[in-house]
């Protein structure tokens, strides 16, 4: 039962904060194209299905697939479309892995396409909907509604952050300076990247220290941009890898793991996690996705990771609850450089979220520029030999979490 | 393909305003699904859900279903579409090999949110959306004349496809209250309401509140799970292209399509001899007989001369169809589920007999642009 996966291409869309040149399926199409051309020896009408996902609210468009059937390439394709949130791009990704891996007849080669354009409406006002939902039940508890209202900035991206990097910092007792220096490694890294957003070579420590606060810890030069773009990964199965591709990046491992909903909890009672820097669903997800992988040592076996951190405090806790670094020790490995693109692990050399933040794109493009650094052909592509990687992705109310585990070696023990 | 068995499933009574919660009701479709296998919480290895934030009017509206879906610290994810195709996510996650037990929920209530108001969001924004003349219903309405024009069908045959699924539905009591009517003649459908012509008001399935849920097991563990297990032989899912212009209306070239790779998964040469039932999702009356056409159950043109009753040549929709309820997101499922009752010989009342090997459908899009065929059999 099962098949071995391979991934054998990924192609991006130039990223920006507005590309007024083209709508959203001329934009996915250019991710589309991206990845085809690094195949010449397969044509659009080889692939057998299709994946797709965005997050539809920031759009104002219902089911964008539909409508893009044409610019994907999907017209009288199979074609199933995923979304969940801010894992979006990384729950298509695992879809694309358990289209091939479950060997329905006639399906082998599968594109995996994730997109968003925010400047086509408002994504701030598309995430208020998550908190509004249960403001007529925080009512009958009797909260007065002017301090519900104030719920509309928790239900924005940056007020659960700001809780979320408060809690790690009492926790590790790091300064601000640490958060800086996450940002500006991963901004120098993006202006390598040719087709990242934040592009910012020699941006330095005091310079984001002397931005002002958007919500206490995170300061505006530490926050994502809000960017269009589409993100396309080509899975198909290892035969048909091997003929296809020099180096046939291998899915050995993939976790999509729920926690409990952060904060408010689903009927407003009251939640069991309080601590939003506790993250039990990552710690899952990446011990199901190393299990599968056969990675039992993951800080020594990983050689590679892309986590998913729009704000620089979820990339030192994410890389300590994913195994890659003992807790409290993220901020010291990006001190001494351990983190950087000649270092012994190397995080987020694309730039990662901080730098490009298309958000149904984001979680597509960790696994996607973690297949391209095994493969040799990322755009800013590190010095030393990557033979596993890891792509990360989380989104909901900081519950959902994806991961998949990479490597250019077939999986150890397939079952 | 090798096989996958559904071992249990629960649908909630379809309200047109129901008196409780979204996820009162989400709990209640899973809890009722395992209760139905006699399995328990942690037997659950992945939970495939199946909303859409339109219809719920909450963005990211898996979120917040984690803990009712069971799917606490699971490896859970969400299909955007009909439930239909989430069943079909969930059937790769075991044909994978890494589960052994999955979840499979959909469903939302049409009474908190306009259903038929969110699709227009789904027309193209540029050209479509600001003018507003093409969404669902009016699309439809070119469907059905496209199909009646064709094949020079008559209304009546049209109307006669709502009088049988809306008689059906009457028998099955989890059906939509409103839409349960064994005393409908042609003529009361002909005068109901027009809501795009020719599409009549007793046409359109009625969007309504409810959630579906079912399980799926590997042929190894179905057969330690349940006695009685029903077998997913063959799936084929298909997407035409979306411009109405640019498709033939009068037929379902998606449909065709998915049938032919569900039919060929299925080993199944003959559909119109091999298939004993037939639960198509028909968000429109004039669709079961377009799709039960592409399916090659009747020939092109002729659906309308099948004896489709429960007690006929070849049963459609004996449980009422989308016409008995049409909960967004749920309503495929649904389908599923029906066929495995008849399967199983579990649907009191509306039981078609000696029913062996069933088709069933889901859709999503204007004019059904994407659908899904399953392929069941019954144990023996």
């Amino acid at each position: 039962m099962g098949r071995q996966v391979a991934i054998i291409s990924a192609g991006f869309s130039e990223h920006a904060s507005k590309r007024s040149d083209v709508n959203m399926a001329e934009l996915v199409n250019e991710a589309v194209n991206d990845c085809l051309k690094k195949v010449p020896s397969l044509s659009i009408k080889d692939i057998d299905a299709y994946v797709n996902g965005n997050m539809p609210a920031f759009e104002g468009a219902n089911l964008p697939e539909l409508w893009m059937t044409d610019w994907l390439g999907a017209r009288n394709k199979p074609l199933i479309r995923v979304t969940t949130g801010g894992t979006t791009g990384g729950s298509v990704g695992i879809a694309g892995y358990y289209s091939v891996a479950a060997g329905l007849p006639g399906i082998d080669t599968v594109l995996a396409v994730a997109f968003e354009q925010q400047s086509q409406g408002d994504t701030s006002i598309g995430l208020s909907s998550v908190a509004l939902g249960e403001i007529s039940v925080l009512n009958t508890l009797g909260l007065p509604y002017e301090y519900l209202t104030r719920l509309m900035s928790a239900g924005g991206a940056i007020g659960l952050a700001s809780y979320q990097a408060a809690n790690y910092m009492n926790k590790s007792k790091i300064r601000e300076e640490d958060l800086a220096r996450v940002v500006v490694q991963n901004r120098r890294n993006a202006a390598k990247t040719w087709w990242s957003h934040l592009k910012m070579p020699n941006l330095t420590i005091e310079e984001v220290l002397d931005t002002p606060y958007i919500s206490y810890p995170l300061r505006y030069g530490m926050v994502c941009p809000a960017s269009d773009g589409a993100c396309a990964v080509l899975f198909t199965t290892e035969e048909k890898a091997k003929d296809l591709c020099d180096t046939p990046v291998y899915v050995n491992g993939v976790a999509s793991v729920a926690h409990e909903s952060v904060i408010i909890g689903y009927d407003a009672s009251g939640s069991a996690q309080l601590d939003p820097s506790e993250q039990l669903g990552a710690m899952k997800s990446s011990e199901i996705a190393y299990n599968q992988a056969g990675i039992s040592f993951p800080r020594k076996e990983i050689d590679y990771a892309e986590v998913y951190s729009p704000f620089p405090n979820q990339e030192l806790m994410w890389v300590e609850k994913l195994g890659l670094f003992e807790e409290n020790t993220a901020p010291e490995m990006y001190e001494n450089e351990v983190t950087s693109l000649n270092g012994e692990l190397p995080i987020c050399c694309s730039g990662g979220v901080n730098a490009t933040n298309a958000i149904g794109a984001s979680a597509l493009e960790r696994p996607a520029v973690a297949a391209l650094q095994i493969m040799g052909k990322a755009s800013n592509q590190v010095p030393k030999t990557v033979h596993t990687a890891i792509g990360h992705g989380w989104g909901g109310m900081l519950n959902l979490c994806t991961m998949m585990v990479l490597s250019d070696q077939q999986q150890r023990k397939w079952r | 393909m090798e096989r996958v068995g559904i071992v249990g499933y629960y649908q909630v009574k379809l309200y047109s305003n129901a008196n409780y919660g979204r996820y009162e009701m989400i709990f209640e479709a899973v809890r009722g699904a395992l209760d139905s296998a006699e399995l328990k919480k942690k037997d659950i290895t992945t939970v495939v859900s199946c909303t859409n934030d339109y219809y719920d009017g909450r963005t990211i509206s898996n979120a917040f279903t984690v803990e009712v879906g069971g799917a606490y610290l699971e490896d859970e994810s969400k299909v955007e579409m009909d439930g239909a195709h989430a069943v079909l996510y969930g059937l790769m996650r075991i044909l994978s090999g890494n589960h052994k037990l999955a979840v499979i929920w959909g469903g939302s209530m049409a009474s908190c949110f306009p259903y038929h108001s969110a699709r227009l969001y789904e027309t193209d924004p540029t050209w479509e959306r600001p003018v507003a003349y093409v969404n669902d219903i009016t699309a439809s309405g070119f469907q059905m004349r496209a199909y009646m024009e064709k094949y020079n069908v008559d209304i009546e045959e049209i109307a006669k496809i709502s009088v049988k699924n809306r008689k059906n539905a009457s028998k099955n009591p989890l059906a939509l209250e409103e839409a349960q009517n064994a005393n409908l003649s042609v003529n009361d459908i002909l005068n109901s309401e027009i809501y795009a012509d020719p599409v009549r008001e007793l046409m359109v399935a009625q969007p309504c509140d409810g959630v579906a849920a079912l399980l799926l097991a590997p042929e190894k563990q179905a057969l330690k799970i349940t006695d009685k297990p029903v077998w997913i032989t063959g799936v084929g899912y298909n997407q035409e292209t979306y411009y109405l212009g640019d498709r033939d209306l009068s037929i379902s070239n998606s449909m065709e399509l998915a049938g032919k790779m569900a039919f060929d998964a299925a080993g199944i040469k003959e559909p119109k001899n091999e298939i004993n039932i037939a639960e198509l999702f028909e968000a429109y009356a004039h669709e079961e007989l377009i799709f039960s056409e592409a399916l090659g159950l009747a020939e092109k043109g002729k659906g309308s001369e099948l004896n489709s009753e429960i007690d006929g040549d070849l049963p459609i929709n004996p449980s009422g169809g989308a016409q008995g309820g049409n909960p967004p997101c749920a309503t495929g499922l649904i389908r599923i589920i029906e066929a495995a009752k008849q399967l199983r010989g579990e649907a009191n009342g509306y039981q078609v007999k000696g029913a062996k090997k069933a088709v069933a459908s889901g859709q999503i899009g204007m004019c059904a642009q994407n659908n899904i065929v399953y392929v069941l059999e019954g144990g023996d």
